[in-house]
């Protein structure tokens, strides 16, 4: 598979239908898989496909420092392409500006997969220009993709509230899972506004409670579940709970689903008349 | 001749100190695959091996992430303010690895540096830092080519070398030899302690590849840099700090905060610009900060090759992995002329 | 809390209001001399969409014991749709709430249109009390310290 890769990338970027491959690489055979951006024919040697090509690549498309590089191919998995139509449905990504090469993927992780790849149910990535690879992997039947959720909500109110004391108490305010989040491209976040401050850019429990609470409420209804966010936290804080009990939520009351089909309109910005109100006097 | 402790005294030591009212802290598995130095309300969370280097540093424990300056309170027209002071409640630290030790000698130049930081001062001179030889590391891990390695012992007051599981306890400082004292026993043994790990790089060549400012390399070897702190905030050596006043109409503090120079905010003017507009920027920046204007100024590097900013990085883009490639494009005789 | 503290304590509570719906109904429960109880303080906002999650948040972290948060009626959205925006994103925030165990009888909304004083008066009254029983919201303050 690796080498159908590297031959895509090469004749792309030979035949100048684009300027850079935004793909996955490694500095060294033992080291970490991190993404790289290879711009000349014979640099796709540098490609690797593995099961550490974690990254969300989707990230990318939207920073200035690769835009300016021109048009670019990018490789996804099933669940990066989620975020790619969220991208394209928010009009930040021009879909016709990027090559979409889809990887068929039976799961990232080693020697235990990823949490998110044991529910997966998009191990061939669609919407793609070209799809590299095939698996026959498919989602275990009659799975629930929110038991995480299901699990947590079990615990009392006041036991949850302690478990986000916790987790936010270790936030150290880096920003990190804004960072690798593709859907977090807001040219100023809000937690950079100073006037007025919105959310305090203190590390406190009070500002990290205000600004997960933020964060997770800005993904609702666009939250792919790639699972950067956690991956990345150097405090290890269980960020995947709350965006899936967003997700979870959304496909409840709306049945909606981010990223699955880019003709669906998107949840937040959307309304229906007759959307239930229970909860309203 | 050495002297020894067994693990297990040690353990009771450190829940003597705990039972005695000193705040103590180490590294410890805080939840499933986190393992971070924290505060310690018994030795049984305390890890002493089997453990790289936790994911944070012990500066959390002298220049912590969030700090209150001064409060102030509105009584109608009249501003009260009341100054807080700084803890100096006694503190131990310990299996800290001696990477991190060594930082925060070096923080000590940059916090008394013209006007004394009393937070910072009054936290240091209350701890005492007992440091924990390495006997492996990690693919992240360059101490030796920053000068430090294994079982260095700058800035521990003692240093824990693992010796027939217990430890050889060497203590370095008055206050070192008080916290142990009559608590060791003298043994024929002495520790030894595996080389750590390869050099890479050596200052010298760092520091000369630095004067190429405008290298490309920056623009290209930090594209994919995602602009958060992680790297900063987790770095043992990295002490910048932004003021902010949070309060409402009838009080508040003014803190010292974090602050990265990865982030976006940090160089913005009130005016809009910002002169450090594009990531490759910001990175070329905390190289040259750690390798060319900190030693030009304190005379040594700030970077203890912890690797911390490669273990937390989301896109493992760690300073050495900038150094290598910095220093592989130099010329040979670069390097060997200095 | 000792008894005398409890009924001592009189709650605060923010309510949210939009402009052209609630606001009006205020104030018509206000000339129409309807009593409600003082301890809400209104914030006029243009409309239910504007009310952003954070102005929620802020209220807690502030102090508040209970957040109000109230608009016009389906259909009667001075801007067309302000309100039915709002309701989906409010459907999804009390879930995200919820999971992080914060108190949901802390947040009530409510359609209150500016024909509706009595209903304002009557809304306001129940929630106040409702407020008391529930005493100060220490959960949050304990966040906030």
């Amino acid at each position: 598979m690796i080498e159908e890769i590297r031959q895509t990338c090469r004749t792309l970027l030979e035949a100048g239908t684009v300027n850079v491959v935004i793909a996955y690489g490694q500095s060294n055979p033992d080291g970490p898989v991190h993404p790289i951006f290879v711009t000349k024919p014979d640099d796709v040697e540098k490609i690797v496909w593995n099961k550490q090509c974690f990254a969300n690549l989707t990230t990318y498309l939207t920073r200035k420092e690769v835009k300016s590089l021109g048009k670019a191919a990018i490789l996804v998995k099933g669940c990066d392409a989620r975020s790619l139509v969220v991208l394209v449905q928010e009009s930040q990504v021009e879909r016709s500006d990027v090559h979409v090469i889809g990887l068929a993927c039976e799961g990232v992780g080693e020697p235990e997969l990823a949490g998110k790849c044991r529910v997966c149910e998009v191990h061939m990535p669609v919407g793609v220009d070209v799809t590299i690879g095939s698996t026959e992997a498919a989602a275990p039947e009659g799975q629930n993709r929110y038991a995480l959720v299901d699990e947590f909500m079990k615990k009392s109110p006041e036991e949850r509230m302690a478990f986000w004391k916790q987790e936010f108490e270790r936030c150290v305010r880096c920003y990190a899972c804004r960072g690798v989040c593709p859907l977090c491209y807001c040219n100023q976040c809000i937690v950079d506004k100073n006037r007025p401050v919105v959310i305090d850019t203190s590390a406190t429990l009070k500002g990290n409670f205000a600004w997960n609470i933020t964060r997770a409420f800005h993904l609702a209804g666009r939250c792919v579940s790639c699972g950067e966010c956690t991956r990345v936290c150097p405090a290890g804080i269980d960020l995947r709970m709350l965006n899936a009990s967003l997700a979870q939520s959304a496909e409840k009351h709306f049945n909606y689903r981010a990223g699955m089909d880019p003709e669906t309109p998107p949840v937040i910005g959307t309304y229906n008349a007759e959307d239930k109100e229970n909860f309203i006097r | 001749m050495s002297e020894t402790i067994t693990q297990q005294a040690l353990r009771a030591l450190v829940d003597e100190w705990i039972g005695a009212g000193t705040k103590v802290a180490g590294p410890s598995y805080v939840k499933k695959d986190l393992c971070q130095y924290v505060p310690l309300t018994s030795s049984a969370e305390l890890l002493l091996e089997g453990f790289i280097h936790p994911r944070n540093s012990v500066k959390d424990f002298f220049f912590p992430r969030h700090e209150k300056i001064y409060e102030y309170t509105l009584k109608g027209h009249e501003v009260e303010l009341a100054d807080m002071t700084p803890a100096s409640t006694p503190q131990v630290i310990v299996a800290a690895r001696p990477c991190d030790t060594a930082a925060v000698a070096i923080l000590d130049a940059v916090f008394n540096w013209g006007e004394k930081d009393e937070f910072y001062t009054q936290r240091r001179e209350a701890a005492t830092i007992v440091a924990l030889a390495c006997v492996t590391h990690d693919s992240h891990c360059f101490c030796t080519s920053v000068g430090i390695g294994p079982d260095a012992e700058k800035g521990a007051d003692v240093m824990l070398l693992p010796l027939d599981g217990g430890f050889e306890v060497r203590c370095l400082t008055e206050k070192g030899k008080t916290l142990f004292a009559g608590r060791t026993q003298p043994s024929d043994k002495t520790a030894v302690i595996p080389e750590g790990p390869k050099v890479k790089v050596s200052p010298e060549q760092v520091r000369a590849a630095l004067e190429d400012y405008d290298n490309p390399l920056w623009k290209t070897a930090t594209l994919r840099c995602l602009s958060c702190g992680a790297c900063s905030f987790t770095c043992p050596t990295c002490h910048c700090f932004d003021i902010v006043d949070e309060g409402n109409a009838h009080g508040g503090c003014r803190a010292k905060n974090w602050d990265s120079c990865q982030l976006c905010m940090f160089t913005k003017h009130a005016s809009g610009h910002n002169p450090r507009n594009v990531q490759g920027q910001r990175q070329r920046q905390r190289t040259q900060h750690k390798f060319r204007i900190y030693p030009d100024k304190f005379g040594e590097v700030l970077c203890t090759g912890c690797g911390n900013c490669a273990r937390n990085c989301p896109v493992s883009l760690g300073i050495l992995g900038t150094l290598v490639e910095l220093c592989a494009e130099m010329p040979k005789t670069v390097g060997e002329s200095k | 809390m000792s008894e005398t503290e409890k009924t001592a304590f009189e709650p605060k509570i923010v309510a949210y209001v939009c402009n052209w719906c609630t606001y009006l109904g205020a104030d018509l429960a206000g000339t129409n001399r309807l009593e409600y109880p003082s301890n809400v303080r209104i914030v006029r906002l243009p409309c239910t969409g504007r009310i952003d999650f954070n102005l929620i948040i802020k209220a807690f972290e502030m102090g508040a014991d209970m957040v109000v948060v109230s608009g016009c009626h389906p259909g009667d959205c001075h801007y067309t749709a302000g309100n039915y925006h709002a309701r989906r994103r409010w459907t999804l925030f009390r879930d995200l709430l919820e999971t992080m165990g914060i108190d949901l009888n802390r947040i009530h909304f409510a359609w209150i249109s500016a024909a509706e004083g009595k209903k304002f008066a009557e809304f306001i009254t129940e929630i106040t009390d409702k407020a008391r029983q529930l005493g100060p919201y220490q959960a949050y303050r304990e966040i906030c310290e």
